[in-house]
């Protein structure tokens, strides 16, 4: 260490804008452990299933149909929207909402004044910021090769496309917050991860087929995200018959209540 | 605009407790402005809790506190704006370079704070290694990068807890160097520590905490003179010398030691004259007297003997 004798100077200040969320950008997309996966999940995914589903078409062409077309569209964003994509997001949001905890800098953070309400609404577009444009990228990727691999299926109209795209946003975005506020809730990323893929997958799955629970199972979170997307699902009867409007509240719900507990629990929390 | 108080934290009746545990014991804690303070304690005495609370990390469960005139947590953001803290070990992302933790920690401060991410690195010796990531620095470099992130806020006051953890012993040197430069620009240090020699060397004013509360607070030589001198003396049989400096006034304690006798003399008697008086009748007793060394209690002997671990009555 040096002591100069003036030990703070102050420069020509910038003055850049969404500090903070640009620092949860940065902390994110520096972690290998969170950026790698996420890829894997969105644009790996969808890679390896268009080429999956092409290789069987290549393979035996009077068995397997092309790996573009419409329905192959569907089968993708079943995969971006309620299997890997959702994962994917959750990984991003646990990640966000427990990394400034687990390295110890969440003290240091709280220390400087800064309100803890901000620091905990900074991450929602600090990790978005790195989830978007991977789905947008995989989303993309599987618009092209829907078209080029399409062979004699028919294609999405553009209104399709463009529709598909915000789907797939969307669900991401849904998924990221709910990911954010539970992490911060929990205050543990293995923790948050484990509770949301074992909802997301099997509890989930298996709630929905349980009739008796009737009407209440619309509260659940996959069939709210699945009755927005603009391609048929693969198996109609798999979807509980929900209005928009209903679709959109529960979504309203689960965002509200986990980004709330996640704001309360960031704001209470002994750092 | 109001004029700025003398004080730079002013507690009164602070206190925390986690359960039945107080962790910090009604303390009225007053930090001069441009001072470097010393706030010093065994293990688990309630330093880092103090802290805690004074920067907002955690509520306080009873009492008032105001940091640099404002007061607390009512104007957290505003208050705590121009402070700077260490709070334990510092926490870093590690899997960032040291630039970026800083770039970080700016984002969440004032925009001129990103401006000075160079400067401090230069500062606390770090800027040939600012672009390796964190996970590859040592303890010393995490604490040095550390104190660089408490002066990206252009500190008035500086609250360190055990700054010099992991320092190496020229780190340590050029710590005190930057220590002295910063009082010397006007800022003020707060310096949590249960290493007495850190503190003296460091701080001119303490409050030495024990069990949550203060028990001795103001300048370093008021509470390393404390209320008393003392005088060690050799001599030959200090059982009879032990008689013969009976009834003097001017001793608070006597106390027989192998190769002769420890005095501990009143506040307001001269430690000189005691010493030529006790010299006086030891030889008249016919004691041969082989040492008299007057001395003052050290910072050392004074925290051990208020926190009541002297003599392992802990």
């Amino acid at each position: 260490m040096s002591t100069l004798e003036s030990s703070v100077q102050v420069s020509h200040p910038r003055r850049p804008i969404f500090r903070l969320e640009r620092a949860e950008l940065l902390k994110l997309r520096k972690s290998r452990g969170v950026w790698i996966p996420t890829a894997l999940l969105t644009i790996g995914a969808i890679a390896i299933m268009y080429t999956a589903v092409e290789l069987f078409h290549v393979y035996n062409s009077s068995k397997y149909g092309p790996a573009g077309g419409t329905v192959n569209l569907g089968h993708a964003l079943l995969l971006m929207g309620q299997v890997a994509g959702m994962i994917a997001a959750a990984l991003v949001g646990a990640a966000a909402g427990t990394q400034d905890l687990s390295s110890g800098v969440f003290r240091d953070l709280v220390s400087t004044g800064r309100s803890r309400a901000r620091l905990f609404l900074a991450r929602i577009p600090g990790g978005l910021a790195l989830l978007l444009p991977m789905m947008a990228i995989a989303y993309a990727l599987a618009a092209v090769l829907c078209v080029v691999l399409a062979g004699g299926l028919p294609t999405p109209s553009v209104t399709l496309f463009i529709k598909a795209g915000l789907y797939v946003l969307f669900s991401g975005a849904v998924v990221y917050v709910i990911a954010l506020g539970l992490g911060a809730l929990i205050g543990s990323r293995a923790a948050t991860i484990s509770v949301l893929i074992a909802y997301l997958l099997p509890v989930q799955a298996i709630l929905r087929n349980i009739s008796v629970l009737g009407r209440a199972r619309d509260g659940l979170l996959s069939p709210a995200v699945e009755r927005l997307s603009p391609l048929s699902p693969p198996d109609p009867h798999d979807v509980l018959s929900m209005s928009l409007a209903t679709s959109l509240i529960v979504l309203a719900f689960w965002v509200a209540i986990f980004c709330g507990l996640g704001l309360w629990r960031t704001q209470k929390r002994d750092a | 605009m109001a004029s700025k108080s003398e004080y730079v934290i002013e507690t009164e009746g602070l206190k925390k407790s986690f359960g039945d545990q107080v962790a910090v014991d009604g303390v009225d804690l007053r930090v001069p402005r441009g001072s470097a303070f010393g706030y010093l304690g065994p293990n688990g005495a309630g330093k880092t809790t103090l802290i805690r609370v004074l920067l907002g990390l955690t509520q306080p469960s009873a009492g008032t506190m105001r940091v640099l005139d404002r007061p607390m947590p009512k104007e957290r953001s505003r208050a705590l704006a121009r402070v700077g803290a260490i709070v334990e070990e510092p926490g870093f992302h590690r899997h960032l370079s040291g630039r970026e933790n800083l770039s970080v920690a700016a984002a969440a401060r004032e925009p001129e704070a990103h401006t000075r991410i160079d400067k401090v690195l230069e500062q606390v010796g770090l800027a040939d290694r600012a672009d390796d990531r964190v996970s590859t620095y040592s303890q010393g470099m995490r604490q040095r990068l550390g104190i660089a992130r408490c002066l990206l806020s252009d500190p008035e006051l500086l609250i360190l807890d055990e700054p010099t953890n992991g320092l190496d012993p020229g780190g340590i040197q050029e710590f005190r160097a930057l220590v002295r430069s910063w009082i010397a620009e006007g800022r003020t240090l707060i310096l949590s520590s249960h290493l007495l020699d850190e503190v003296e060397k460091i701080c001119d004013y303490v409050a030495i905490v024990d069990r949550g509360k203060i028990v001795a607070q103001g300048t370093l030589s008021e509470l390393s003179t404390g209320d008393d001198g003392a005088i060690t003396i050799g001599c030959d049989e200090p059982h009879k010398a032990l008689a013969a400096v009976d009834g003097n006034g001017s001793l608070r304690e006597v106390e027989e030691t192998a190769g002769g006798l420890r005095v501990l003399v009143k506040p307001d008697a001269s430690l000189e004259k005691v010493a030529a008086e006790l010299n006086t009748r030891l030889v008249g007793a016919g004691i041969a007297v082989h040492r008299l060394e007057p001395s003052r209690v050290s910072l050392e002997h004074r925290f051990l003997e208020i926190t009541r671990r002297l003599g392992g009555d802990s």
